[in-house]
């Protein structure tokens, strides 16, 4: 037995655009809280016709990717379908007639879009409607605004809320004492259009205005205070930017000290890692594409790992082991590995990927107000300052550590008292590629996965090797920070590309006066 | 006496006879295309680039990753001639070249100023490499750096400079380069007689630089830069300026390079910053490897015999030829010592070996 | 000591043969003699070459392969119905490399060598410009199938991808219209290279030109692979705090993906400042993770959503083409915008020749002049003057699933203009009455 619509629903399915029209005025004039779910529905795209029912799609019932979702009702009241059984009723999209609507039909739903994102679940969207409220700045609106704030239990959103209310009470009020402790509210809550607001105020009132100067000194500390975070914002990038650097240099500063070769595809097994993510993200995705993100992700930390080890132990196997001594060969052999590679990824995998960050790792942690560090970038950091202690551990605190130091110090010396060369060679190998390949797992946090993604950081870490002292541990540290910090430095004065030229510069002058870098290697290391 | 020397050696005979004769004849009798003789000009200036690759890493020891930018120094001074010299046949009819006017520069750069004439402009491409490279070298090799660390410093260096070029606040015409060039000295760069005279000189050139550089590494100077390849404290302990010697050398390849970059632009028609990349540099060096490092003609075969290949494969083998050449590039460095060039004498000492292991 | 070291011996003997052998080489492979070309001449009139002059390796590849597999398939299609003028199309592959000289090394070849009747490639401005004085010189015949900047007009160039009329100017007044939302502040981003560098001017000049003030207006530049978004997007937060703002992106490649995910990150959303992308076409979405990118804004003449019958067609045998070629993606490729335009170059090509009745480029190019074809992307028609193609504009939605919905499009056909009104007023380009570009009186 089909359902009569109702004059909403028949008006929103009918050809006539007018009526259609008339109906999302209806909509909007109304702004009713029983419209919002379908007013959401409409305004992304997700509005579908079941049996004469206005419904949307929710969440996607089974965990493989059989495009069959939950069917909600929106109209006239909001209830999740059942089927004949009783259980949850599955639909594909194709099985669902698309109620379509133009998308200057759907800008006839902005006025009250702010009052549907205002009770929206994502907290994105809440914050995005918090902006839109400051900018219509309508007093009216300061009841809603204040029972929005009850519900708000984050500290980041009530701090918004709070701030839109006061910017709103400002700008409608008209007494002076007032105006002074609204500032004041403002000032203290801390929120992150605070200078914005103040501004605005300014340019609305007569210079005459009592508490003119009173609110451009309010402002004026607020844009110092907002410059100064940023000044921390930009060394923590730095400091982020250089643990990067840090990574890739670990693994080419111990290769290159224990065998003499500079690995030109150092790059390209931090591609090789990267790309393990990503297949470990396909796998999982294949398998159950809800649980994916999360449990992928620190999955394919090992197995990066070991996939880029492997290729490493590969190549040196095959090739590198040949040109041990003959450093320049060694360089022009791995660049052309190093090509074969990139040009293997490119048939395999072709397009531009990328690898969504895993749940845990969104967001940021407040330090302070307006000053957020993003879990990424601080796992990053965590992660190269394990790495760097494990590696510290590995190579001066356990016996195979020791015998790699030996052979790095003098290979036919460690030779002739039984150390075993070639183990010890195809171990460091694995281990320096294995550790770029788990570099390459990161960068995928915060960048794409291309086939020569190696490129764009390894010149970078070739320059950290070599002013930080090749095949020194703290060299690498503080040459990569001094040169991601640089980096960062200089990049907001001038262009990235001026950038990388004065670090350059930077580097030759600094190589004046230590050759060798910041820790030479010590002892009677023959030169020649 | 040394040139008399030079040609009673079948090989060079061989080279001016397929060269200098053949191909030309060819060409005159219409057996070859007027594109495949510019295609071997175009060769030719790469093989003086891989010459000036050859007297720093074969015979001074000194791995250098940023020729192709010296090449393109000298390529983008012609350039920049060639476009002043032009003038008003653009598509805009400006004086100025067309880069300048979509992007919005209205009086032409000073630094442009000096390539209107072509005395000016071939004096200014031979004193900027020439300047460049002695800034650079001077405080790279006061500092000692070598091997590996020079390399990567000059890597850096090629980096630096192609994001640089790549810029269109450089004005020199960012990603696009300078291109659209019509005529030199009044020739017109489209006539198959400019491209023959253009290929001949290239040929000429590269001769010349090659009998230039071969007097210079058999020389007392020659000497002492094969001594510091193989021992560079022992020769500074022997009381000589090992820098001043390493200076001089690299100085002398960066003007070289950039000769061959100066035939090399009129007859291919355009200039990148994509020539000068990191890869291409890196390209020069993998030339003189496979031909033969330390020997001069081993230089000038391998870049013949790689840049052909390339040619012939990007067509032949569309899909698959970077493998092939990926492949062969490693095999050589793994198995033949001596590149190309060693071959036989390889190809000898292994047969002379199972002889006497038979004995 | 010298004389001994320059005597002949066995192995100096076999490397002048190696020399010898290379020069033989040189002249039987590289070069038709006399002799081959006489054999060949036969066999030319059995065939119609056609070039194909896509990078499948290097950094473009992962753009231009499509293309080259597209033209493939139209070849394929034309072979299997009779061909053209009874002959069969033979595809003359070469790999240009994304090395821009060896663009117009390969362009020589194919012309001169490979004697092409016509030539089907580039993506890259330069690498145009690259080849452009040798198909002048030459008088070849390249079908460009990409989105470009204009300012050009060769008589040796068909250019079956947008001018910035087709693309920049209604993308632009669409934003600016009630019904696109009316937007009144305008932030130009591109990547530092000549298609931003140019549409960027001539979308300021239209801005200007609509009395838009200068004020309203930021341009902006980033070098290529650029990652970190963080210092431009706040600046375009800050330029959008009093509502009205838009982004035009002109942003290339892999630098999408983080400028998008930056946008959202800092609470931007395609509601209140919708970017209007220029270079993000479906193969660039195809792998890209879309969630950062729903909702914003992208103007082409072509989309792989577009229903017709014609289209549905052309995607289910794009896909069955690549699937039964083992081509990478396989059946989930999609079409785009320069693919479509890719594809009916060849058919344009075809249908001049048959009413040529002849491969004479000199011949072809006129028939081209006002010839319509039924594409993909609806009707299009050559220009009668100006080698370009007449074609509607569509603005386009991102969806979820990388594709795009239309949600606009112009009423008829653009016609195109390779010279903008708003930057050269004067300049205009006719192949028929004026050789080309020339100026208005």
């Amino acid at each position: 037995m089909l359902a009569q619509p109702d004059e909403m629903t028949s008006q929103l399915i009918s050809k006539d655009q007018a009526l259609r029209t008339q109906a999302l005025e209806k909509l909007v004039r109304e702004k009713k809280i029983e419209h919002f779910p379908l007013i959401s529905a409409i305004n992304q795209k997700r509005l579908y016709l079941y049996d004469q029912q206005l419904v949307t799609i929710g969440e996607p019932i089974a965990a493989d990717r059989s495009d069959e979702y939950q069917v909600l009702k929106v109209y006239p009241d909001t209830k999740i379908l059942r089927n004949n059984q009783g259980g949850v009723m599955a639909k594909k999209r194709a099985e669902l007639t698309e109620v379509r609507f133009s998308r200057p039909a759907r800008l006839i739903l902005l006025p009250v879009l702010p009052y549907v994102n205002l009770v929206s679940p994502k907290l994105e969207t809440r914050k995005l409607a918090f902006v839109q409220f400051q900018q219509n700045g309508n007093p009216e609106d300061l009841k809603i605004l204040s029972d929005a704030r009850d519900l708000e239990n984050d500290n980041y959103m009530s701090r918004l809320a709070t701030e839109t209310i006061l910017s709103i009470q400002l700008k409608s009020s008209k007494i002076t004492e007032k105006v002074h402790s609204l500032v004041d509210q403002l000032v203290s809550n801390q929120g992150d259009n605070t200078a914005y607001i103040l501004e605005q105020y300014l340019e609305q009132i007569p210079k005459s205005h009592p508490s003119y100067s009173y609110i451009l000194t309010q402002k004026e500390d607020l844009e110092d205070r907002a410059s100064r975070i940023a000044l921390i914002q930009n060394a923590f990038s730095g400091v982020s930017l250089g643990s990067i650097l840090i990574m890739i240099a670990l693994g080419l500063s111990i290769i290159y000290g224990l065998a003499g070769v500079i690995n030109m595809a150092h790059g390209e097994f931090m591609m090789i890692g990267a790309y393990t993510t990503f297949c470990v993200q396909e796998i999982f995705n294949s398998i159950s594409p809800n649980s994916s993100g999360n449990l992928s992700f620190f999955l394919s930390l090992p197995l990066a790992f070991v996939v880029a080890g492997a290729f490493g132990l590969l190549i040196e196997r095959l090739v590198l082991r040949k040109l041990y001594n003959r450093p320049l060969e060694s360089l022009l052999a791995t660049w052309g590995i190093s090509l074969i590679l990139i040009q293997l990824a490119r048939s395999i995998f072709g397009d531009l990927t990328s690898v969504s960050t895993p749940f845990v790792l969104s967001g940021g942690w407040e330090v302070i107000p307006q000053l957020v560090l993003p879990y990424n970038r601080l796992f990053i950091i965590v992660m190269t300052i394990v790495l760097v202690a494990l590696v510290y551990f590995f190579l001066y605190k356990s016996n195979n550590g020791l015998r790699i130091r030996a052979v790095t110090q003098n290979r036919d010396m460690s030779a002739c008292l039984g150390i075993s060369t070639a183990k010890i060679d195809a171990m460091t190998f694995f281990i320096g590629s294995g550790i770029a390949g788990m570099a390459g797992c990161c960068i995928t946090l915060i960048g794409n996965v291309v086939p020569d993604m190696g490129q764009t950081y390894v010149v970078d870490s070739f320059l950290v090797v070599v002013s930080g002292g090749v095949g020194n541990l703290f060299g690498s540290v503080i040459a990569g920070l001094g040169i991601g910090q640089l980096t960062k430095a200089l990049e907001p004065i001038f262009h990235a590309v001026y950038g990388k030229v004065i670090i350059l510069i930077v580097i030759m002058i600094f190589l004046q006066f230590k050759p060798k870098g910041l820790f030479p290697a010590k002892g009677r290391i023959s030169e020649d | 006496m040394q040139i008399k020397a030079v040609f009673k050696n079948y090989e060079y005979l061989l080279f001016l006879g397929v060269f200098l004769i053949l191909l030309p004849i060819g060409y005159a009798l219409d057996l070859v295309s007027v594109n495949t003789v510019s295609l071997w000009g175009r060769y030719f200036c790469f093989a003086i680039a891989a010459i000036s690759v050859d007297i720093l890493w074969g015979y001074t020891g000194v791995l250098c990753m940023c020729q192709a930018f010296f090449f393109c120094l000298g390529g983008y001074g012609i350039a920049m001639h060639m476009l002043l010299a032009d003038k008003g046949t653009g598509v805009y009819g400006a004086v100025i070249p067309d880069f300048m006017v979509w992007n919005q520069v209205d009086t032409l750069p000073l630094f442009w100023e000096p390539f209107y004439s072509f005395p000016l402009a071939l004096l200014t491409t031979l004193l900027v490499p020439l300047i460049f490279a002695m800034l650079f070298g001077y405080f790279i090799f006061r500092s000692r750096l070598k091997g590996v660390y020079f390399a990567i410093i000059t890597q850096a260096l090629a980096l630096a400079m192609w994001l640089l070029f790549l810029r269109n606040e450089t004005l020199l015409g960012g990603t696009n380069g300078l291109t659209d060039f019509k005529t030199l000295l009044g020739f017109d760069l489209t006539t198959s007689t400019t491209k023959l005279s253009l290929y001949l000189l290239s040929c000429m050139v590269l001769v010349l630089v090659y009998w230039g550089t071969k007097k210079l590494v058999n020389s007392k100077f020659g000497k002492v830069l094969v001594a510091i390849r193989d021992s560079e404290s022992r020769v500074r302990y022997a009381t000589y300026r090992v820098q001043n010697y390493k200076l001089a050398v690299f100085v002398l390849a960066a003007v070289i390079a950039a000769i061959g970059g100066m035939l090399y632009v009129p007859q291919t028609g355009i200039i990148t910053p994509g020539r000068m990349e990191v890869k291409s540099s890196i390209e020069m060096i993998v030339w003189v490897a496979l031909g033969g490092r330390g020997n001069l003609k081993g230089a000038v075969l391998g870049t013949l015999f790689v840049n052909f290949l390339y040619s012939i494969f990007t067509s032949l083998l569309p899909g698959s030829w970077l493998y092939v050449l990926g492949i062969l590039f490693v095999v050589t460095v793994l198995y033949l010592d001596h590149g190309l060039i060693g071959l036989p004498a390889q190809i000898k000492s292994i047969i002379s070996n199972k002889r006497t292991s038979k004995l | 000591m010298r004389k001994t070291k320059h005597q002949l011996n066995v192995f100096q003997l076999l490397f002048q043969v190696m020399i010898a052998a290379i020069g033989s080489v040189l002249i039987s492979c590289s070069t038709p003699s006399k002799k081959t070309e006489t054999k060949e001449a036969p066999a030319e009139t059995k065939t119609a070459k056609i070039g194909i002059l896509h990078s499948l390796s290097g950094t473009m590849a992962i753009s231009e392969v499509s293309l080259k597999d597209v033209v493939e398939m139209a070849v394929e299609e034309i072979n299997a119905d009779g061909g053209v003028l009874g002959m069969p199309i033979e595809p003359v592959v070469v790999d240009p490399a994304s090395d821009w000289d060896l663009f117009a090394e390969k362009a020589k070849e194919l012309l001169i060598d490979r004697k092409v009747s016509a030539v089907f490639g580039c993506w890259t401005s330069v690498s145009r410009k690259s080849v452009l004085p040798v198909f002048e010189e030459h008088n070849g015949l390249l079908f460009y199938p990409v989105q470009y900047e204009g300012e050009e007009c060769s008589a040796n160039v068909i250019y079956t991808g947008a001018t910035p009329n087709q693309q920049l100017i209604p993308a632009a007044e669409y934003l600016m219209s009630p019904e696109g939302g009316a937007y009144e502040k305008f932030y130009l981003l591109g990547t530092d290279y000549v298609f931003p560098r140019t549409a960027n001017k001539i979308l300021k000049a239209f801005l200007l030109a609509k009395g838009v003030p200068e004020s309203n207006i930021i341009e902006e530049y980033t070098p290529f692979h650029h990652q970190d978004y963080q210092t431009i997007v706040s600046k375009i937060k800050t330029f959008a705090v009093g509502g009205k703002a838009c982004v035009l992106s002109t942003i290339n490649g892999d630098s999408n993906v983080p400028f998008y995910k930056e946008f959202a990150n800092q609470g931007l959303s395609a509601a209140t400042c919708p970017i209007m992308a220029f270079s993000v076409a479906e193969d660039e979405l195809r792998a890209m993770d879309t969630e950062f990118l729903v909702g914003h804004l992208a103007a082409w003449n072509y989309y792989q959503s577009v229903s017709s019958p014609i289209n549905d067609k052309f995607v289910a045998d794009f896909r069955a083409f690549c699937k039964k070629n083992g081509l990478p993606g396989g059946d989930t490729r999609v079409t785009d915008d320069p693919i479509c335009w890719a594809y009916t170059g060849v058919y344009l090509w075809k249908s001049a020749v048959e009413k040529a009745g002849t491969l004479d480029v000199d011949k072809v190019r006129p028939a081209l002049y006002g010839s319509t074809f039924e594409s993909p992307g609806g009707l299009v028609k050559m220009d009668p003057k100006n080698h370009h193609l007449a074609k509607p504009v569509k603005i386009g939605e991102i969806r979820a699933d990388g594709q795009f919905d239309v949600i606009w499009e112009t009423p008829g056909l653009v016609d195109p203009q390779p010279w903008s009104e708003y930057t050269s007023p004067n300049k205009s380009c006719d192949h028929v009455n004026h050789g080309g570009t020339y100026t208005k009186m």
